[in-house]
């Protein structure tokens, strides 16, 4: 199969999902984004407690993560809501929107005169992009448009052994099969792994940028005066068998394969359109690394669990893979795909990606993920600085 | 005939990882790359814990996938359930930072 049914956007991308996104600007939009969403069915709301009173290289970031979901392939059209002149600005994040040729609108709670008449200006809005997405029709698409995103979540010694494996193989199926991308994440993750990873570079300032950035991650995590066990590895981690943020990053590594990497790129920014394997440079904090790469633009996500997880994107859907046979179990209602008979069983590696594989060209296609089907979902901007 | 549920990753591997529950006092077999080695287990380790499929000397490299993974903080006879009770991290390690680099935060 080289192709897929997806909707077609005047900026050329292709969406594998028709979604009107309502966005807050800051903490203070927040209810009226959430109240807009209960009353517009389908309308997904996306809130945080950022966009004001942060420092420029945080402003940056927010705007960029926010522009990313709202002009992301799967998004139809965006209803902006700020509640006063923030340092993200909501009118140009609307702008930034409908240069891309979709629907936005921007609604403000001051200008409106209070909460109840950007409410209603904010459904008024919501309602009209909701019923114009529903009416436009799947058309075929070349899966090089494609781009898919790989994170790893409550990893344990099983994930390097066998979930991993079908996941970097899926994967490379995309890129060197149909010429799509693909992008991983969670730069504190590489600690011990970052020399062969660093070779996998296209070039030489490129291998460069990857020592660098774990470095750099290194010198923070020190700057905190203590040892960063418990935070990596995590407690559910520990439970699952790994020892050190080491063996932790030796098997997180293994889901990305070992084929070239064409970059690092900065938090939330768009994943370069040339086909091949970026990294985006992100904390291993799951929330924060899967929210980077759905501003990226990935269409849709490979969460690849060790010990089982809610981990989910309302955005950019995601197919949890496990390869333990135990934690099929501890969240049954949101593992999509069980290769355990490929650690434990008598099945291989190769069949579990092709199970991978066969879940993700239907989800692609429009069947929901069991988190889909739950609403499940987590948005957390990664934070640089202080507030201030 | 070497056990299927305790992996060793890489031949220069020092522990193997369980993937079934493993008792104290039995007597396993596992493959390190084209060879067996039989190894008598001391502790009883749970599904998905790692095991010291040779003797390991205080502050030696504990190596899994080829790579390190750490330094042993004891002695850790083969047969010893391998975890974060003998082994340390040499990543993020703040607390063995030069103070001066972490006055400003750690106050």
């Amino acid at each position: 199969m080289s192709e897929f049914l997806g909707y077609e956007r005047d900026d050329g991308s292709i969406g594998i999902r028709n979604h009107t996104v309502i966005i807050s600007t800051a903490p203070y939009a927040n209810d009226t984004v959430e109240r807009t969403a209960d009353i517009v069915d389908d309308a997904i709301p996306i809130t945080h407690p950022l966009g004001r009173c942060q420092t420029k290289p945080d402003v940056f970031q927010t705007y960029r993560t926010l522009l990313g979901y709202a002009t992301h392939p799967n998004t139809y059209g965006a209803v902006v809501v700020a509640h006063a002149g923030e340092i993200v600005d909501g009118d140009e994040l609307a702008e930034d929107i409908a240069a891309t040729g979709r629907p936005s609108a921007s609604i403000n709670i001051h200008e409106e005169k209070g909460v109840m008449n950007a409410l209603d200006s904010a459904v008024d809005a919501a309602q009209e992009m909701v019923q114009d997405a529903s009416a436009q029709r799947r058309v075929p698409a070349d899966m090089s448009k494609l781009t898919f995103g790989i994170n790893c979540a409550t990893s344990d010694t099983t994930s390097g052994l066998c979930q991993h494996k079908a996941t970097a193989g899926a994967v490379w199926r995309l890129i060197d099969n149909h010429g799509g991308r693909g992008c991983f994440a969670e730069t504190p993750e590489f600690f011990g792994g970052e020399n062969e990873l660093s070779e996998r570079a296209v070039d030489d300032e490129v291998r460069q940028e990857i020592l660098d950035r774990v470095e750099h991650w290194d010198n923070r995590l020190q700057a905190t005066g203590y040892d960063v066990r418990g935070a990596q590895p995590t407690p559910d981690n520990m439970d699952g068998g790994l020892t050190t943020i080491e063996e932790k990053s030796l098997g997180a590594l293994v889901k990305s394969g070992d084929g070239p990497i064409q970059d690092i790129i900065d938090y939330g920014e768009k994943i370069p359109d040339k086909s091949g394997m970026y990294i985006m440079d992100t904390p291993g904090h799951g929330a924060e690394s899967v929210t980077g790469i759905g501003a990226g633009g990935a269409h849709f996500m490979v969460i690849s669990t060790g010990q089982g997880h809610t981990l989910s994107n309302a955005v950019m859907p995601t197919i949890k893979i496990t390869g333990n046979p135990h934690s099929a179990e501890r969240v049954p209602e949101q593992t999509d795909v069980d290769v355990s008979e490929a650690l434990v069983g008598d099945e291989s590696i190769d069949w579990a990606t092709d199970e991978l594989w066969e879940e993700l060209t239907d989800v692609i296609n429009g069947k929901l993920t069991l988190s889909e089907t739950m609403g499940e979902s987590q948005f957390a901007i990664h934070r640089i600085g202080p507030s201030t | 005939m070497a056990d299927r549920y305790l992996e060793v990753v890489e031949p220069v591997d020092n522990v193997a990882t369980a993937l079934r529950d493993v008792t104290a006092g039995e007597t396993v077999t596992v493959a390190v790359g084209d060879e067996e080695r039989t190894i008598e287990i001391s502790e009883d380790v749970g599904f998905g814990h790692k095991i010291a499929i040779e003797d390991i000397t205080d502050g030696e490299t504990i190596t899994k996938y080829g790579k390190s993974i750490g330094n042993a903080t004891e002695a850790i006879p083969a047969g010893s359930f391998v975890h974060v009770h003998n082994v340390e991290s040499n990543y993020g390690r703040g607390d063995l930072a030069e103070e001066s680099d972490v006055e400003a935060i750690s106050e």
